[in-house]
């Protein structure tokens, strides 16, 4: 049984509008880490706030676990921790304990249950000699470990999480993907994540889906999606000086004084051939021409680009 | 055939706790501790809301505080503080939650939204009611004035505080969606600041104002424990006059309504991804 699976998820939030969820089906196995990625307005936000319960479907079902979110709520609730994005997720007025104990209660636990589970969380993250303290005083990264602790604080099987590493310094991002890891592997968590952070996605993730405009337009392990865009030819060409170049589609330029470098894929040899020729006509001296690999960030650009899949 | 005793069955996790007891319980332990978290900004307003009502009753007073007078007053401030603080600590704190997005956070529970509210609400009259009798108590162990208990006094009590949570739930009710309530809120507690005798005995008001102050259930509420307390009038006295008849219907409609918007609120809030945000 997958421990998430959304199913020709439909979520339009005025009667004739457009879909801000368009026929979505997805599904993530127990125990992996899933990339859910897409530019700004995709629908990420709102999938993720349906599989949390805080927003209803238009149609199409979302479970956790096997549980239909709409119809056995608590049910889903009780196998589902989430740390949403834009949201302090955890009580800055209370102390790191108390925050943990509270949503202990509130997924059911009884309270020594939730004591006890809240003293190993606390010990894990190093924040064990400070639980007493208000979390409002704590560094934005610790705050972070705070809240990803208060959703896993009833032993869920299924973790969500909304851009978990947004507005983290490099060591606070360090510490949240080694403790995702962490989840994942030893305790067999199953992990969706959102972020526009693709290192963290090419780190982490065991498979990744792409939506745009409410569709996934991919959905592959990360490996099979970077090979798969590595099969095409990807090109980076170092030009002497600021070249102001007709660029064939799918080439970028970035223009320097001292040199512009052009990139882009060329699926026909014919069209790096005819850049190089603009090139020389111009007078320009090329520096180098490489084959480059891209990176997810270059692969989620080219996808979201073209239209969505029918 | 070997030996085979039975297996020891092997440590169970302890079973679930009951939802709503727990929910309920979670909510007063955090409002409680969410309010306890600044206890000196509590201490410092109530300090100036005393200071303003002795204040004003010196200037009633005409320059002097007058015990016959202020024994009415000292009832209705302490309803009034009730209102206040109820609405503060379960309207605004869900505005401040709506806004900062606890509220989405608390709302993947396992337990129904209604069970929380409850234990919204609980917090709310357990950090109003001593509130409450502070902003009464202090100003009259100031001022040597003693106002006789009477059992009888706890039926009206019971029905005003019971009145004034059912109003703190309908504007929380509406709160989950439209974050102005809170300004309706306070335009509201002012009018019954002003109207429920906080100032002054309603036997000193214009005719017409007190007619009008009338209108309003606390005021007839504060009144029925005036008479209660100060003129030792029998609570069959009260209930006969249909002050505490009107207040149980009207407790019964505040919270039928609230009852009624919360359930659609979080519809409407759950169709439009307002749970959390506004």
């Amino acid at each position: 049984m997958s421990a998430i699976t959304v199913t020709d998820l439909t979520k339009r939030y005025a009667p004739n509008g457009p879909a801000a969820v368009d026929g979505l089906s997805l599904t993530v196995e127990p125990g992996s880490i899933f990339g859910f990625l897409g530019p700004n307005g995709a629908g990420k936000t709102t999938t993720i706030k349906i599989l949390t319960g805080l927003l209803s479907a238009t149609s199409g079902t979302a479970r956790i676990d096997g549980l239909d979110v709409a119809r056995d709520r608590a049910g889903a609730m009780s196998r589902l921790g989430a740390v949403l994005e834009g949201s302090r997720n955890v009580y800055w007025t209370l102390s790191a304990w108390q925050n943990l104990v509270y949503f202990g209660r509130l997924k059911g636990l009884r309270r020594a249950a939730a004591g006890a589970r809240a003293e190993r969380l606390l010990t894990e993250i190093g924040l064990w000699d400070r639980r007493g303290e208000q979390v409002g005083t704590f560094s934005r990264g610790m705050q972070q470990q705070v809240a990803i602790a208060a959703a896993l604080i009833a032993d869920p099987a299924v973790l969500l999480l909304d851009e978990p590493t947004l507005g983290l310094d490099v060591a606070a991002t360090r510490a949240v993907k080694d403790r995702l890891r962490a989840l994942a592997r030893d305790e067999g968590k199953t992990i969706l994540l959102t972020t526009h952070q693709l290192d963290v996605v090419e780190e982490l993730c065991d498979r990744v889906a792409v939506i745009n405009r409410g569709r996934a337009v991919a959905d592959l392990p990360t490996r099979e999606l970077l090979a798969q865009s590595r099969s095409r030819d990807h090109y980076e060409l170092r030009i002497d000086g600021d070249a102001d170049l007709l660029l064939p589609d799918g080439f970028t330029a970035e223009r320097g004084e001292d040199e512009t470098v052009v990139s882009g894929r060329a699926d026909d040899p014919e069209t790096l051939y005819r850049l190089i020729d603009a090139i020389r006509a111009q007078g320009r001296r090329l520096h180098s021409v490489d084959q480059v690999r891209p990176s997810l960030e270059t692969v989620f650009l080219t996808l979201v680009a073209e239209p969505a899949h029918a | 055939m070997p030996d085979t005793a039975p297996a020891l069955a092997p440590p169970s996790a302890p079973p679930p706790a009951p939802p709503i007891p727990a929910a309920l319980a979670a909510e007063i332990r955090k409002g409680l501790a969410n309010q306890l978290a600044h206890p000196l900004g509590h201490a410092v307003t109530l300090a100036i809301g005393i200071s303003m009502y002795l204040g004003l009753q010196y200037v009633m007073g005409q320059g002097a505080l007058r015990a016959d007078l202020m024994p009415a007053t000292l009832i209705a401030i302490g309803a009034y503080w009730f209102l206040q603080y109820s609405g503060q600590v379960m309207v605004a704190d869900l505005i401040e939650e709506q806004r900062t997005g606890t509220f989405a956070a608390a709302h993947m529970s396992v337990a129904p939204l209604w069970a929380a509210m409850a234990g919204r609400l609980a917090t709310a009259a357990l950090f109003a009611l001593p509130i409450a009798v502070l902003a009464s108590l202090v100003p009259a162990l100031a001022v040597g004035i003693r106002i006789p208990w009477h059992p009888a006094a706890l039926v009206p009590c019971l029905l005003l505080a019971a009145d004034i949570l059912a109003f703190t739930f309908l504007m929380a009710a509406i709160a989950v969606r439209t974050p102005a309530v809170g300004a309706i809120h306070s335009l509201l507690t002012s009018l019954v600041l002003m109207l429920n005798g906080a100032f002054m005995p309603l036997a000193l008001y214009p005719e017409w104002m007190a007619a009008a102050a009338r209108l309003l259930p606390t005021t007839l509420a504060i009144e029925a424990i005036g008479r209660v307390l100060l003129d030792g009038a029998p609570l069959a006295a009260v209930w006969s006059d249909g002050t505490l008849p009107l207040l149980i219907a009207h407790t019964a409609a505040l919270a039928g309504a609230g009852a009624w918007l919360l359930h659609r609120n979080r519809r409407l809030a759950l169709a439009d991804g307002r749970i959390g945000r506004y």
